[in-house]
């Protein structure tokens, strides 16, 4: 565990790589700060001091792979590993016979050859990864909903290559700490809404006064601030006690503030809202892309809530 | 002593003393029955020291962290052997007493207290005076000997069982609004002091109005200075929203529980139930971090109002839920059962009402923490 004072340091010069960098050049400069040897030493710390700045500054970059890679053993420098596909969880590869097919995502572009880790599900039910070269997949660099988050989506199918087993813990180790790292992404452009409603707010003078006054929109920017101060409460309490339950209801809770952020941010805002012009579209944009990935806030609810119904019992958890 | 022992050794000690502490009726049972059973779990948990721990020496207190009072509140909630609502009152009042009064009045009231040998009341709210607090009439006058109290206040929670009530006066002009506002301690048997029980929604007399007719109150009883009441309420405003909505999240965890496993299958939606849990699991996290922040020493404030607006939200949804899953108890039982989750559905719709309602909170919220200016 690092010390409070040098964490603020350190988040200090993440900042600063954030403010600096973009896109490649910043997964460079994490590396160079020394933040994915931090990931290896304290998983939950690192992510905690990185994924909210990402949000909030609206960067792009491949860290979430990294955070996957970290728990999957595949590096210990900034580690490239396909992500589920879009809304699920399951690993992005199956294994049928001798042949492997993957459709899943990534988090940035790849170079040539570069080596992929790809996590597969067996016909047998057992999960193993494979290290495969960029060179043997088919990829699409996404436009969609928002260019600027750099996603790739991965497809392939080709002779399975030589796998290594992955225990069905270690990909839901892995998945909780993804889900961790998003979700406080979510927070952190949701905290950036915020602050741009805000400042709007104070400003736009409306009927001879600034718009802050109106208590509707007041209790709009309170509630927005309410949903995210909960979400980072249980996004906290997932890094003390990673466990998939937990993870998996911080993204939720994460994805659902960010949602209420938009909602309410955009309300605010009104008609500069509404534009390309104004920095707000980015973060919105951004949220919906970020709540997609690794399961939904909808589906995760959804699955939850089955979970619980199933077993009939709310799960011990946040003691004293 | 540390959360842990005290965890272990009070987790044993109610394990092997549950059926003493266990109400020994079904259900709500009467205000009678439930006063008389929470006097009786005070007094073993006080007996025991377990609920000395967290408390100043100086009031009768073992000393130690206020997570040990958190823990034992959430230990007896959890469990069903208190009713948090009637449990946490000393969580409300009492910090404020100790410091704000003469000390020798906290070191005399709050033992008795905590030790289930009195009930304290709290007289806020008046007629005219619910959210705007500091508009409130009733009025207290300096006379030879001690202050002269005459007006109403109203919603006093368990006005009739208490012995004491920290009580609001007016004590400077009806303009001075905040500025003028005074608090004492008052004995519930001075006379010249009515009290009319009000049935709530569920047919329970929890609350009551209390009127005051020149009723003598000595100047020995005044909490803080004369006209500097406000600063002491505001104190007691934060502690409505710590401690004891922690012991809240803990009956509402039992609640989420019980219907998990009652609930008929397929009366539930999963995405209800879902997000239903994640609320509640919201709260838990925000409210869990509040209390170690007050266990360091921190000074709580305005940030809790994000506290109570998770808890009612939280609140409310697991009661939806309960009124969905549990119909048939809730809309048609008879039984002592199913009074128990009718009442618990109703005193869910106050959680937004009661300690500063839902918008209040909000505007708590917008002025405080988002630094959004007046809003007039
Ligand atoms: C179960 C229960 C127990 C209680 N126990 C006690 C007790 O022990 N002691 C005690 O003193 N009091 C107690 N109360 C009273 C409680 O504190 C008041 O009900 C509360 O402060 C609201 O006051 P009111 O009911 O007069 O509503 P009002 O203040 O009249 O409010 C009516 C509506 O107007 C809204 N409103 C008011 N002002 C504003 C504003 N500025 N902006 C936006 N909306 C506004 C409110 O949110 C509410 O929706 C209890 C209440 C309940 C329900």
């Amino acid at each position: 565990m690092m010390e409070e004072s040098d964490l603020e340091l350190f988040a200090q010069s993440l900042r600063q790589a954030i403010d600096r960098h973009k896109g490649e050049n910043l997964d460079a400069a994490l590396a160079e700060i020394g933040w994915f040897d931090a990931l290896a030493t304290d998983a939950q710390t690192a992510i905690a001091a990185l994924f909210p700045i990402l949000g909030t500054a609206n960067a792009s970059s491949t860290a979430l792979e990294g955070v996957l890679a970290v728990r999957l053993n595949a590096s210990s420098g900034p580690g490239r590993v396909v992500l589920p596909a879009l809304d699920g969880w399951e690993p992005p590869g199956v294994r049928d016979g001798d042949l492997l097919t993957v459709r899943g995502l990534l988090m940035g572009p790849v170079d040539d050859g570069e080596v992929l880790v790809i996590v597969a599900n067996g016909a047998d039910g057992g999960a193993a990864a494979a290290a495969v070269s960029s060179s043997l997949l088919n990829f699409r660099t996404v436009g969609g909903m928002d260019p600027a988050a750099r996603l790739m989506e991965v497809t392939g199918e080709l002779p399975c290559p030589e796998l290594s087993s992955v225990e069905q813990d270690t990909w839901e180790q892995a998945i909780a700490l993804g889900r961790l790292a998003i979700g406080y992404q979510i927070v952190g452009a949701a905290r950036a809404m915020l602050e741009l409603a805000r400042d709007h707010a104070l400003n736009r003078v409306q009927f001879g006064q600034p718009i802050a006054r109106f208590q509707a929109l007041r209790h709009r920017l309170a509630e927005t601030l309410v949903a995210i101060e909960g979400a980072e409460a249980v996004l906290e309490a997932g890094v003390a006690n990673t466990t998939p339950f937990l993870a998996a209801n911080a993204k939720a809770i994460a994805g659902r503030a960010g949602r209420t952020a938009c909602r309410h941010c955009q309300q605010v805002l009104a008609g500069i809202g509404y534009t390309s012009e104004h920095e707000f579209h980015r973060y919105m944009k951004r949220t919906i892309v970020l709540d997609s990935i690794l399961g939904s806030t909808a589906r995760l609810t959804h699955d939850i809530g089955a979970q619980l119904l199933s077993v009939g019992h709310l799960p011990e958890s946040l003691p004293l | 002593m540390d959360l842990d022992t005290y965890r272990t050794g009070l987790d044993q000690w109610l394990d092997e003393h549950v059926a003493e502490l266990t109400p020994p009726y079904a259900g709500v049972g009467t205000m009678q029955e439930r006063v008389d059973h929470l006097s009786k779990v005070r007094r073993l948990c006080f007996e025991t020291g377990w609920a000395r721990w967290g408390w100043p020496e100086e009031v009768g207190g073992l000393g130690g962290s206020t997570i040990l009072r958190a823990y034992l509140g959430e230990a007896l909630a959890s469990r069903g052997l208190v009713d948090p609502n009637f449990y946490s009152t000393p969580e409300v009042l009492a910090p404020a007493v100790i410091r704000a009064a003469d000390p020798r009045l906290a070191a005399e009231f709050v033992p008795l207290l905590l030790s289930g040998e009195e009930y304290w009341c709290q007289g806020f709210s008046e007629p005219g005076s619910g959210s705007d607090l500091a508009s409130l009439s009733c009025r207290a006058t300096r006379g030879e000997d001690g202050w002269r109290v005459t007006g109403q206040k109203v919603w006093t929670s368990f006005a009739q069982f208490a012995q004491r009530c920290v009580l609001l006066v007016r004590t400077g002009t009806q303009e001075s609004a905040h500025r003028g506002i005074t608090v004492l301690f008052v004995d519930m048997d001075t006379p010249g002091i009515t009290i009319r029980p009000l049935a709530t929604i569920d047919g329970s007399e929890e609350f009551a109005e209390v009127f005051f007719d020149d009723v003598p109150v000595p100047f020995e009883r005044t909490v803080g200075k004369p006209d500097g009441g406000w600063a002491v309420a505001m104190d007691i405003l934060p502690d409505e929203r710590s401690t004891s909505l922690w012991h809240r999240g803990a009956i509402l965890n039992r609640q989420m529980d019980e219907l998990l496993a009652k609930a008929p299958a397929e009366s539930l939606s999963p995405t209800a139930v879902g997000e239903t849990a994640q609320l509640l699991l919201g709260f838990r996290a925000r409210s869990r971090a509040t209390q170690y922040r007050l266990a360091s020493g921190e000074r709580i404030g305005a940030e809790t109002s994000i506290d109570k607006v998770l808890l009612a939200s939280a609140e409310q949804a697991v009661l939806d839920l309960v009124l969905e899953g549990l119909s048939q108890q809730l809309v048609l039982g008879d039984d002592a059962i199913s009074a128990q989750w009718r009442a618990d559905f109703f005193f869910s719709r106050a959680a937004s009402i009661y300690g500063g309602s839902a918008e209040i909170q909000r505007n708590v919220i917008a002025r405080r923490l988002l630094d959004l200016g007046p809003d007039r």
